[in-house]
């Protein structure tokens, strides 16, 4: 066979090559976005993703969905402008998901022993869908950066609300009041992180009373719709194939 | 010969990754918290440690020991390392072998952040449960914000049992008995694999069907608007709408079965109570004070004033957590970690009891291996070369001043 022959003899072959080429190319996809999101996420979510200590109503809803709706916008881009695939906020938050459980319980809980009740990372899922809906339907990246990344933003407290309440359940200790995260960051000692580097419950906004989840959560929003801008940017520059020439294809 | 170059090439690349292969396997225990290698003016010149008492050498899991003491602010705290305005009472272990069951300053218990004053000293306690077996190092351990991380002796302790026996049982305000080590964590498991699961039946509907090539092939022949059917918009309507469904009974539900939470307590606690320490009746002055690197020695020319009423000698200089003792008049009787004592490191050119209004010029000399051993001979390498520490003169009775000292520090080389 010479190289300018195809290397297939039948619309059989060729549809069982492109099957193996979709599931090879999926894998490098979900392991490449798993390594460099996860790298990414612990860098800029960090604490406020590995300990419940600091998975509060104000800082941990605003932070987590600006620092993560970046690789879905990349990702989304890179799928739907070459292939109309929808899926890539999803897959993007499925990889960085399914690392983080690897993190948490080989590292943090059987490495290190911190109990996983402490460790869980957050769930990005229900603003992965919504993004990826929203792309589908408007076909639009700016309906879906406006629309899809508020709803990002807007999703994430609710959605880890069900995982996190208990642990804000009161208790009573030594004369002092604690939720039981605050109770799990000062039992479960961490050496290299003292509870002043907590950043928790800081901040200026006092207007809205106990009720500063929805107005976090609509700040975060709105910041997720610029990032979401900036890394679908980033996502087709990473996706430009300018340096393959036509003639050599 | 160049297939015996490439054999050797070949070779040499696979007993490289035997080599990286098999060191991944070895994984000797880090038992040590970098004690030795944090700068020496840090250790001599931020807190200053004594009096330490951990109260037992061996516990079982679940049992509780403390660890005792007090601790000196020191009022010439360098200028590189900022002020421990905001500094948490930490305790260096290897992870949570313990857990800290209370920490107290004085008698403030303080589960987060405080505010320390220049000069002052502090009890503190701290109570921890043993709750992994091994041997641990633990050491005292201040947080200063922007200072880092100032540790203080460490003593081994070991831990017997089962970690599996383990528990950590605490009563709500709503009244609920919960174990805290495991506490909601199959409501953790529960929500993350219910949510996964929607993703990936999301990844599934997709990826079902042929995906890159011939979606290519369509988008750049023009066709791409074919490949997204009314069906496909269908499910993903369902998907959305599920999913925000999902969102807000879930939510409803979790208020519903938690109807009393509160917000993660943050904030600084102010106004530690010190020791009310009694006036000192002795003054130090520091004449000179040189550290000899062949010796490992530091010497002092010390002026010493008694305008007490009682007869005192010197019987201990300590710093960075190394206690230099004068035998004569001192011997270590709390079990204080040998590595850090030195018995008979101590020596006064004259320790005769001072006498009321005397005032005597002595040298004084704190030779150890310890210097080497705990790097505190890097001082001389600091970029502000001073050293400090405390001073306890004792008199007949017993009874014992502290003194602080802070000099500048000349080495000698030969």
């Amino acid at each position: 066979m010479s190289a300018s022959q195809s290397a297939v003899r039948s619309r059989a072959e060729a549809v069982q090559v492109s099957r193996a080429l979709d599931w090879m190319i999926l894998f490098t996809l979900f392991t490449a976005v798993l390594g460099g999101y996860h790298i990414h996420y612990m860098l800029t979510g960090g604490d406020w993703d590995f300990w419940t200590d600091w998975k509060d109503r104000r800082l941990w809803v605003t932070v987590a969905p600006i620092v993560s709706i970046t690789f879905p916008a990349a990702v989304q881009s890179m799928l739907w402008y070459r292939y109309r695939l929808p899926f890539g906020a999803v897959v993007a938050v499925m990889a960085l998901m399914i690392g983080e459980w690897i993190n948490r319980y080989l590292n943090f809980w059987g490495w290190t022993y911190f109990p996983v009740n402490f460790v869980f990372p957050s769930n990005l899922v229900p603003g992965a869908i919504v993004l990826d809906v929203v792309l589908m339907l408007s076909g639009s990246f700016i309906l879906t950066a406006v629309v899809g990344g508020l709803a990002y933003g807007l999703l994430f407290y609710p959605g880890n609300w069900p995982i996190i309440a208990p642990l804000h359940v009161p208790v009573e200790y030594n004369g002092m009041m604690f939720t039981l995260a605050d109770l799990q960051g000062y039992h479960y000692v961490r050496t290299g992180t003292p509870e002043y580097i907590r950043m928790v419950e800081k901040g200026t906004l006092r207007t809205f009373g106990k009720d500063v989840a929805p107005v976090s959560a609509f700040f975060s929003g709105f910041v997720s719709i610029i990032i979401y801008f900036l890394w679908h940017y980033f996502g087709r520059w990473f996706n430009k194939t300018d340096f393959v020439d036509p003639a050599d294809i | 010969m160049k297939t015996i170059k490439d054999k050797i090439a070949k070779l040499s690349f696979v007993a490289l990754l035997l080599a990286v292969t098999s060191a991944m396997f070895y994984t000797p225990t880090a038992s040590a918290h970098g004690e030795k290698s944090q700068a020496a003016f840090m250790r001599m010149r931020t807190i200053h440690w004594f009096d330490l008492n951990w109260s037992k050498d061996e516990v079982s899991v679940n049992e509780t020991m403390t660890i005792s003491g007090k601790f000196h602010v020191f009022a010439g705290w360098p200028e590189t390392v900022d002020k421990p305005d905001v500094a948490f009472l930490n305790i260096g272990i290897p992870g949570p072998v313990f857990i800290r069951a209370g920490s107290w300053i004085g008698d403030q218990l303080v589960p987060r952040s405080v505010s320390l004053e220049l000069g002052d000293t502090y009890d503190f306690k701290v109570l921890l449960k043993a709750r992994r077996p091994g041997d641990w190092h633990v050491h005292t351990m201040m947080n200063v914000e922007g200072g880092g991380p100032i540790i203080g002796p460490g003593k081994w302790v070991t831990i017997t049992g089962s970690m599996g026996d383990f528990v950590n049982p605490l009563t709500t305000l709503t009244g609920d008995v919960i174990d805290l080590e495991d506490y909601a964590l199959d409501n953790v498991y529960f929500w993350h694999a219910l949510w996964m699961g929607i993703g990936l039946a999301w990844l599934l509907f997709w990826f079902k069907r042929p995906m890159f090539i011939p979606r290519h092939i369509a988008i750049t022949s023009g066709k791409a608007d074919t490949l997204i059917s009314a069906g496909d918009k269908k499910v993903a309507i369902a998907f959305a709408v599920g999913t925000m469904g999902l969102v807000m009974m879930s939510m409803g539900a979790t208020n519903d079965k938690y109807p009393i939470t509160t917000p993660l307590q943050a904030g600084l606690m102010r106004g530690m109570v010190p020791i009310d320490l009694p006036e000192t009746s002795i003054t130090v002055k520091v004449e000179d004070a040189s550290y000899r690197v062949p010796g490992r020695a530091m010497q002092m020319t010390l002026t010493i004033t008694n305008d007490g009423d009682s007869a005192v000698r010197l019987g201990e200089f300590m710093t960075a957590s190394v206690r230099f003792l004068d035998p004569d008049v001192l011997e270590d009787e709390s079990g204080y970690p040998d590595d850090l004592l030195a018995e008979e490191g101590l020596t006064v050119s004259d320790n005769s009891p001072l006498a009321p209004g005397e005032t005597r010029t002595v040298e004084v000399t704190a030779s150890d291996a310890a210097w080497e051993v705990y790097r505190l001979a890097d001082l001389i390498y600091d970029p502000d070369s001073r050293f400090a520490g405390l001073l306890f003169f004792f008199d007949e009775e017993g009874t014992r001043q502290m003194i602080m000292v802070d000099a500048p520090l000349i080495p000698t080389f030969i």
